[in-house]
């Protein structure tokens, strides 16, 4: 009886808030935001944060999607500024894409991504994407009325399917540049025209939390071929007397790090790209088929050098060749690690590509 | 002074009850005032001076037996009027009587007790020990389909009303001496047949002392529902969860006795017990047996799953929308937001008042006749829930989990269990409301607890996923094994033969 009286007090106790007891808030009244944008403002930072489109009753016909923006001196002030300019209680929680603008990411990352980490709403797990030659609050705004999350889902799903860019979490690229001191990160740009959208614009390269430039074109397929990704294209190819289009299909990345001593030598990377050949005028022969494999060989050569120099030029090692390189080989690695940004940028690399077609 | 004593207890108990010597007039005082208790004077072959006076109470006795066995004999055996005076009784007892007992009774109170199960008494004028032959009548409920238990692959046999047809029923499955069949009678009043049923090769001796001896404690007025046995058998008072397994069909009951359980049958009570009464009894079936046992197990699974679901998920929701809404899918999240616009009252008060009117609703269709009990239902449950949808009064998502919570607890096979279920599903939507996860967690660990405390007959109540008996397992009780690898009886039972089979 005593027990149950004890029992029966301390659940009293805990339950009146003594505690640390979360607070009830009703799901009607909360504006659920799904995208959060984040700028260098002069005064500190200034965040743009959008719902989707939201449904107004059961049957109602859809709302448009609710954008608010703040500037203050940090990012939690910014949320509390955002929090009484909402009727409804606006909520993080389901903030799942980050949009940094290039000022910001040319300042630094790491206070966004510390605050993502630390804050109880929000977290790593959100897409992190970077708004070249523009700012977040655009990206944001050019959603219009339906919200620029659906634009940004489909974005992040194709990039799962590989059909865009690869698409990367918060976490990753926090946890890249706490292990190898340099991420990649998708670049996306504004359209000019009013209801243009977002588009893939390669990939920014962030070294130490700045960022040192933009992987396009080439180089940035170059460097889904060093990740280990088939690029999301497909490629027409001229032979004598038949037009091939052909798509890379699976890429199989692995790299090997020469050491000697304290001292890497080699950079082996060994790259094996598997062609599917998806539509053609006439059957293809022998001789085309060893014509398709000698192009590609090169085309795909050209990229995988120029994602490398470029890499090498800023001494961003952000897909991580040393780390997986240096499997083979941890007590040196321990050794080298410190300086292998300077070791990255002035190794010659040993690139070892294989190109097999199916027809 | 002892007789004092006990005369001054609230509720005294007195044995024998009829403490008087064996007389026709004592017997006569006793039923005074019962308009069924008939006497009938016979003469013997005729013989004015051989005269036997016979007793019974009428409707008790069948008829067509005490004439044709009892009084034709009586009335035209010429040997009775012609056999010497002394040794006219046993003549009588052993074998110029037709009936299968004859039982000579040299107490009132076995008399009047013969005489209320259905026996007629033969009164010999000077002697002081009287012959009881039972004659009981037939009149019974047919055996049926057990409707609870529904059975579509297996015997359709259910327990009836009658202790004798339903002990029948089980000898008639397990033809085994070694099944002992020991009777008690219960109630002051009702005199109620209880027997305690077991295989004395399996079942564990213990448990068959505890069951006889806490049997001889009741003392009660009369054993008129199951709950009377239950509750005086077993420590209910402190849980709502049954500690005692039941079971409508005949070959459930001996598959409980041949997995070393005792079995308990009582008069009047179309119901047969198993004890001791550990959690996976409740979750088991009478047809799982009969499937295949990969269908069985993936039954048994769904039905676990659907005890947590009916338990946890009216407060999970609370718990979620409430208080930790990004737990929640983000798609799923919109329409629940969506969804709740419109509706006036919060999330709690939606969840406990749907939850309290389904059980109003569930309460009112049993206590009517069916047909009406089923419009109840369904214009509870549907036009009433669809109004109150529409009217922005509650919000389809409380709907659907409320009514998923309710529609999950009926795959319990047994009634007391999802009894138990619901009244705790009660106290964690409560918790819930009052601190979310932490209050739901809070009640969880509280209903682990309180089942790791209970105990049926010495057995742990969760002794099928612990380890407090320190017996091995007979078998996962989560999953059916194919029977031919279920070799071993499960070990919390303390069955004298472990193993099974070859």
């Amino acid at each position: 009886m005593r027990t149950a009286l004890a029992l029966v007090l301390a659940l009293c106790l805990l339950l009146s808030g003594c505690s640390g007891l979360p607070t009830a808030r009703e799901m009607g009244d909360m504006a659920l935001m799904r995208t959060m944008g984040v700028d260098q403002a002069p005064d500190g930072v200034e965040m743009t944060v959008s719902t989707g489109p939201r449904a107004k009753g059961l049957q109602a016909e859809g709302e448009k999607a609710l954008v608010l923006s703040a500037q203050a001196d940090s990012l939690s002030a910014a949320c509390l500024t955002i929090q009484g300019h909402s009727d409804s209680y606006v909520f993080y929680g389901y903030v799942d894409q980050l949009l940094v603008g290039e000022a910001l990411a040319q300042e630094g990352i790491k206070p966004v991504l510390d605050y993502f980490a630390r804050d109880e709403e929000l977290g790593l797990g959100a897409q992190l994407w970077l708004v070249r030659n523009g700012t977040a609050r655009q990206a944001v705004e050019s959603g219009g009325e339906a919200g620029v999350d659906g634009r940004l889902s489909t974005l992040q799903l194709d990039g799962k399917l590989g059909e865009a860019s690869i698409s990367r979490t918060a976490g990753e690229i926090y946890s890249d540049l706490m292990e190898q001191g340099a991420a990649f990160v998708p670049a996306l740009a504004v359209g000019e025209l009013e209801d243009a959208s977002l588009t893939e614009s390669g990939y920014g390269v962030w070294k130490g939390t700045r960022l040192v430039g933009y992987l396009e074109g080439e180089a940035a397929r170059g460097l889904e071929l060093l990740v280990g990704r088939a690029p999301a294209e497909v490629l027409t190819l001229e032979l004598e007397e038949n037009r091939v289009s052909v798509r890379v299909s699976m890429v199989n990345t692995t790299v090997n790090l020469g050491v000697q001593g304290k001292t890497p030598t080699k950079l082996r990377i060994t790259c094996r790209a598997d062609l599917a050949v998806t539509e053609y005028d006439q059957e293809l022969s022998r001789a085309q088929q060893d014509a398709i494999s000698r192009q590609m060989e090169e085309k795909l050569m050209d990229r995988l050098e120029g994602a490398l120099t470029a890499l090498q030029q800023w001494e961003a090692d952000c897909v991580g060749l040393g780390l997986r390189g240096a499997a083979l080989h941890p007590r040196a690695w321990s050794e080298i690690q410190e300086q292998w940004p300077v070791w990255f940028g002035e190794l010659e690399p040993d690139i070892n590509l294989q190109v097999v077609v199916h027809e | 002074m002892a007789q004092k004593k006990q005369a001054e207890q609230p509720h005294p108990r007195q044995e024998p009850r009829f403490d008087r010597p064996l007389s026709l007039e004592n017997l006569k005082e006793i039923f005074t005032g019962c308009v069924d208790f008939m006497e009938r004077t016979v003469y013997l072959n005729g013989d004015r001076q051989r005269t036997v006076t016979v007793c019974y109470l009428l409707g008790l006795t069948r008829n067509e037996r005490l004439s044709d066995y009892i009084l034709r004999p009586l009335a035209q055996d010429r040997s009775l009027s012609q056999a010497p005076e002394g040794e006219l009784f046993s003549l009588l007892q052993y074998g110029a009587l037709y009936n299968l007992a004859a039982i000579r009774r040299d107490k009132l109170d076995d008399v009047v007790n013969d005489l209320l199960l259905g026996s007629c008494a033969l009164f010999f004028p000077g002697r002081m020990d009287v012959l009881t032959l039972p004659v009981p009548t037939e009149e019974k409920r047919g055996v049926g389909e057990p409707e609870n238990e529904p059975a579509l692959k297996g015997s359709r046999e259910s327990f009836v009303e009658s202790i004798r047809t339903n002990t029948a029923m089980i000898r008639r499955k397990l033809k085994a001496p070694q099944l002992k069949i020991k009777e008690h009678i219960v109630g002051r009043q009702s005199r109620t047949q209880v027997d305690v049923l077991y295989l004395e090769d399996m079942a564990d001796p213990e448990t068959v002392k505890q069951v006889e001896e806490k049997l001889g404690e009741m003392d009660i007025d009369g054993l008129e529902a199951a709950g009377n046995l239950e509750e005086y058998l077993a420590d209910t008072a402190r849980s709502p969860f049954p500690l005692m397994a039941y079971t409508q069909r005949p070959d459930r009951l001996c598959q409980g006795l041949l997995e070393g359980r005792v079995a308990l049958l009582a008069d009047g009570i179309p119901l047969g017990w198993m004890v001791p009464g550990t959690i996976d009894q409740f979750f088991k079936t009478g047809q799982d047996r009969a499937y295949h046992w990969m269908v069985a197990s993936a039954l048994s699974l769904v039905r676990y799953f659907c005890a947590l679901i009916t338990v946890l998920l009216p407060g999970l929701y609370i718990a979620l929308v409430t208080f930790h809404p990004e737990a929640i899918p983000p798609k799923l999240a919109l329409s629940i937001v969506a969804a709740k616009q419109e509706v006036p009252f919060s999330t709690i008060f939606e969840v406990l008042t749907m939850l309290l009117a389904f059980e109003v609703i569930q309460e009112a269709g049993l206590r009517l006749p069916s047909p009406i009990g089923a419009t109840v239902s369904i214009l509870g449950g549907l036009v009433v829930g669809n109004a109150a949808v529409e009217a922005h009064i509650v919000s389809p998502a409380v709907l659907i989990a409320v009514a998923i919570a309710g529609v999950a607890g009926y795959t319990q096979p047994s009634q007391d269990f999802g009894n138990a279920l619901r009244l705790w599903r009660f106290l964690l939507a409560i918790l819930s409301s009052l601190g979310g996860l932490f209050g739901l967690s809070l009640g969880c660990a509280g209903l682990i607890y309180h089942l790791a405390r209970l105990e049926s007959f010495g057995v742990p109540y969760l002794a099928p996923f612990t380890t407090g008996t320190k017996m091995p397992r007979g078998h996962p009780s989560l999953l059916r094994l194919p029977l031919p690898r279920m070799k071993w009886r499960d070990g919390a039972v303390n069955s004298k033969n472990r193993r099974n089979q070859r």
